[in-house]
């Protein structure tokens, strides 16, 4: 049998600990750092991973109360509402120009509706993540169906595509095309969707050149965000 | 368990659906709910792990897609990762384990090599019977119980350097026996 050091772990052992829980603090934040260059490294700790996964195999499900979810999802929505508002709030702060924009389009917007003095809701979306620089705003544009879209941050990815995905609550997302270069683009909206544009969330995600392949997002999503009322 | 479907929701999760986020608690809850019931054997206690466990789930969805693990072993990690932290805080010399499977991976590993089928835990089991009785229990009592080496050694009695040792060598018979 190999040699075992009495302190220090060779790779192997240490992604095993790792997963265990047994390395040290230090051990723990150096292999952490390494699964993200040393790929022969990472596959070790999805090996330990996946095997003590499967310890839990023995252990039988047990339906958690009803009152669980209902917090959980108290919590994790109330929230999401509170940050779709401050989201507008950093958005004007943060975006004199989007400002701008929006109050161009609610200027187009007062020429044609039949109550001038009513001005129809704006919706807007600004999209961001926090693993991202991307930063995306997007503006609808009720009379030509179409949302315009501005990035104010980030750069295009060599060799890789931006694609738009639009999702209504309770279904798959549907691809509102490939984003070009451009710092501004337009894209329409599918006539089927017109009447819910208020429920819509859209995302950019990362894909290969000339959008996903599948149909579905297949890279990491880079920006994100919900469909408000200006 | 359906494994395309679970990932499907994962990957609806990340952009952000919250209809793919009710239909994957109530397809996994009750596991994720076994396993922090397991490690933390108090109902209130694991209600608070399962409650953080899926605001986890929440936010980091985007990150799935890349670690390499298969969508179940994400979850259970997750869960059991969540567990092992509340064990832990009652304890002193706390260090927080909650982020393994939300770091980013280097490209290699992907879902389809490392995926394990459900004969493996079968095997698994099997392997850490084959070890020593003690052994086997050391590596259970580590990833189930969050014992620690310190706990360890307590436990069978011997130097931190032994069980340190000693462990390691149950560690790597059971990689052998596992690569078989």
């Amino acid at each position: 049998m190999s040699d075992v050091n009495d302190t220090a772990p060779d790779d192997e052992m240490l992604a095993a600990e790792m997963v265990l829980g047994l390395a040290s603090e230090q051990d723990t934040a150096t292999g952490r750092k390494r699964m993200a260059s040393d790929s022969t490294f990472a596959t070790q700790v999805v090996f330990w991973q996946e095997r003590m996964a499967a310890l839990t195999d023995e252990i039988e499900p047990v339906k958690p109360p009803a009152r669980l979810k209902k917090k959980l999802f108290a919590q994790l929505f109330a929230q999401q509402r509170v940050s779709i508002l401050q989201r507008v709030w950093l958005w004007q702060g943060v975006a004199m120009a989007s400002l701008l924009f929006a109050g161009y389009l609610g200027v187009q917007l007062l020429k044609v509706t039949t109550h001038p003095d009513i001005p129809p809701p704006v919706l807007a979306a600004q999209l961001a993540s926090d693993t991202s620089p991307l930063r995306v705003l997007a503006v609808l544009e009720p009379v030509k169906n179409e949302i315009a879209l501005r990035r104010v941050a980030g750069d295009p990815i060599a060799n890789r595509s931006f694609e738009l995905w639009a999702i209504l609550p309770g279904q798959a997302p549907v691809s509102l095309g490939v984003l070009p270069n451009s710092v501004t683009t337009r894209v329409a909206i599918p006539p089927l969707w017109r009447d819910q544009t208020a429920q819509m969330t859209l995302a950019i995600s990362d894909e290969p050149i000339g959008g996903s392949p599948t149909g579905a997002p297949t890279g990491d999503v880079l920006a994100v965000g919900a469909m408000a009322n200006l | 368990m359906d494994r395309q479907e679970i990932e499907d929701l994962i990957a609806r999760v990340a952009l952000r659906d919250r209809a793919a986020f009710e239909q994957l608690y109530d397809r996994v809850s009750a596991k994720l709910f076994g396993v922090c019931l397991r490690v933390l054997n108090k109902r209130a206690a694991a209600e608070d792990a399962m409650q953080d466990t899926f605001v986890k789930i929440w936010n980091n969805a985007d990150r799935y897609n890349s670690n390499g693990l298969s969508p179940m072993t994400w979850l259970i990690t997750i869960a059991r990762n969540t567990a092992i932290d509340r064990l832990r805080a009652r304890k002193k010399g706390h260090q927080n384990l909650d982020s393994p499977g939300f770091e980013l991976v280097a490209p290699g590993p992907n879902p389809e090599q490392s995926a394990v089928a459900a004969s493996e835990a079968a095997r698994l089991s099997g392997c850490l019977d084959a070890l020593e009785a003690d052994r086997g229990q050391a590596i259970r009592g580590a990833y189930l119980d969050g014992e620690t080496y310190a706990d360890l050694a307590a436990r069978f009695d011997v130097p931190l350097n032994t069980m340190r040792t000693w462990l390691r060598r149950g560690l790597i018979a059971l990689r052998e026996c596992m690569s078989l």
